[in-house]
């Protein structure tokens, strides 16, 4: 199988005039952003640049332990940037922007808007921390729930469309339930209803001593909710989907003397899975947005991100990045979406 | 030779959509190796008969007998009789069904629809169902479509692989639930061919069909069905050339 792929990706001659459109796309920009990284400078170099005052005030503050001077260091790869800032009366600020062997001054227009886009963007992706920052967060959280939330849904859907009517009332309530209230009050209600009816707190899950403990206890939350909410959502889709698939295929099965379940695992969920693919891409972007809403129990994603610079700085351009973001993000998923679909409809 | 008289038998059966009758005291019997085919205007109920010997459809009362063993009692929609559910499985096994719309699994290959009910229903290893299908997949004369989805196929090839799946569950009596009927008339004739080197071979069959031609050339005995009852039934020769009953005789007129 693996072999069998590689020999046909080795096989360039017989591949289609897109693909080697797109291959040749992808390895230049490769090599533009290979090129552009190796020849950027590094910190040390640029703060050579650094002004007479903020090498003096680095030299005086080598030795102690208080410092005044904060030197903020940004590396996206291609462009880096370099602050040095003090607080108080007479603030310092002095800012850098590395871009092809070069550096620019970013204090003042341009140079300033295309620092502080490097900035933002660079705390949004949550670069230089853990799991639970920025982008990692907002993809860590959509692709769990969304895995989850799907697996949970075919048993809602199996249970709605079953002739067991205990069952198929208690999945349909459940998806009236998750589908009929907002989802931030469905967060609020794991977040702090439960541990509060039940007198535990998110983060006494964790050890005590996990400075982290916060952080994965509204995660936890978090992740619950989102499935709990898109199990429903994709219910819907799945019984659609099957519920699509032709009657006769049923009656073929059970002719040939299959069980419901052997029908259904071989036969019907199968080919309702190509059916899913254009609705579950639709979910799991709105998922993405969705997922933003953990800005209200304190979990740093970019929007929260992007929220907490607007409030520091009072620098309205920082959403700019932030939207940039999220369509890369969508992009990216409709692309991979398009292409399984495209794989799953081999027999049509 | 056989341990049974008949191996199916149908006994007052009736069956009704809400307060729609469909059969109405259906008696029928078929001997083993008995090609019988069942004709009749549309709406007459043939279909809805085929579909309730294979519990596609649950009757309203009577007897379904296999190989002379009672396999299900129903009265006024309860049932009053019917074999345990082991036992009941492998006696619908007995019976294979070919649809008018082939049903073929769209995303399982020729050979992948053939095999699937073996592997999974009779419990064959894999080895034994691709032996078993392959032979079975060139006895309809489609060996060179092996490993192609159904969508590349015409409708006469898919039906013909229909029939092969069928067949690879080794029934006792094929239904033909009208094989030929969404048929280009060109791709009529490689179907029939299929089911007539069948009953050739012995196979009990039964068929719901519009094919006159078919009826009077294989068949044993030829059912006549009209409003949900059997109006009459006989010798195709007898039936085709000599019917007494007046809506067989309007009948036989229109589509002779």
């Amino acid at each position: 199988m693996i072999m069998k792929m590689i020999k046909r990706l080795i096989d360039v001659k017989r591949w289609k005039r897109s693909s080697k459109t797109a291959a040749i796309t992808i390895m230049a920009a490769v090599v533009l952003i290979g090129i552009l990284s190796a020849i950027k400078l590094s910190k040390e170099e640029m703060m050579d640049y650094a002004s007479d005052q903020v090498k003096q005030m680095i030299e005086d503050e080598k030795d102690s332990a208080r410092k005044y001077l904060t030197i903020t260091y940004n590396n996206l790869g291609v462009v880096n940037y370099l602050s040095f800032t003090t607080s108080g009366a007479n603030a310092l600020k002095e800012s850098y922007v590395g871009f092809a062997g070069q550096i620019y001054q970013a204090n003042s227009g341009i140079g300033k808007f295309a620092g502080q886009m490097v900035n933002y963007t660079y705390r949004m992706l949550g670069s230089g921390e853990n799991l639970l920052h920025g982008v990692k967060l907002t993809l860590l959280l959509t692709t769990l729930s969304m895995v989850i939330g799907f697996i949970l849904s075919i048993f809602l859907a199996l249970g709605k469309i079953s002739d067991n009517r205990l069952i198929s009332k208690v999945s349909s309530a459940y998806i009236f339930f998750f589908r009929g209230t907002p989802l931030l009050i469905q967060l609020f209600v794991v977040y702090f209803s439960f541990p509060g009816i039940f007198g535990f707190s998110s983060r006494s899950i964790f050890p005590a001593g996990d400075p982290e403990a916060v952080y994965k206890g509204a995660f936890l939350a978090a992740l619950i909710a989102f499935s709990l909410n898109s199990a429903a959502y994709c219910a819907e889709i799945v019984r659609a989907a099957i519920q699509s698939i032709d009657k006769g295929q049923h009656e073929a099965a059970k002719a040939l003397g299959m069980s419901y379940g052997q029908t259904m695992s071989n036969i019907i969920i199968p080919q309702s899975i190509r059916r899913m693919i254009p609705p579950l891409c639709n979910e799991f972007v709105m998922m993405i947005k969705d997922v933003s809403l953990v800005f209200a129990i304190s979990l740093m994603d970019i929007t929260t991100i992007s929220k907490t610079i607007m409030t520091s700085e009072g620098n309205y351009l920082v959403f700019l990045p932030a939207l940039v973001i999220y369509l890369i993000i969508t992009a990216i998923l409709t692309f991979i979406f398009g292409k399984l679909e495209k794989r799953l409809s081999v027999y049509e | 030779m056989n341990e049974f008289k008949y191996i199916l038998k149908t006994e007052n059966l009736y069956k009704s959509f809400g307060s729609l009758e469909v059969l109405k005291d259906i008696n029928l019997e078929v001997k083993m190796g008995e090609v019988i085919c069942i004709i009749g205007p549309s709406g007459a109920g043939k279909s809805t008969y085929l579909r309730s010997l294979n519990q596609l459809e649950r009757i309203t009362s009577g007897k379904i007998y296999i190989k002379d063993e009672l396999f299900l009692h129903r009265e006024h929609n309860k049932t009053i009789h019917k074999v345990e559910a082991d036992k009941q499985k492998a006696m619908l096994l007995e019976m294979g069904m070919v649809f008018q719309r082939f049903n073929l699994f769209p995303h399982k290959t020729v050979l992948e629809n053939v095999m699937i009910a073996p592997i999974l229903v009779r419990k064959k290893t894999k080895d034994e169902a691709l032996k078993a299908a392959k032979t079975i997949v060139e006895r309809v004369g489609l060996s060179d479509k092996l490993n192609v989805y159904p969508s590349k196929l015409s409708g006469g090839q898919q039906q013909r692989v229909a029939i092969a799946r069928a067949l690879a569950m080794e029934p006792e009596i094929m239904l033909f639930d009208e094989p030929t009927s969404s048929l280009d008339p060109e791709l009529v004739g490689e179907v029939l061919g299929v089911m007539k080197d069948l009953a050739r071979n012995g196979m009990t069959m039964l068929c719901v069909t519009h094919e006159m031609g078919f009826a009077k050339e294989v068949a044993d005995r030829v059912v006549f069905m009209a409003d949900g009852m059997i109006l009459e039934e006989g010798k195709p020769k007898v039936l085709f050339e000599n019917p007494k009953n007046e809506k067989a005789i309007s009948f036989l007129k229109s589509v002779l």
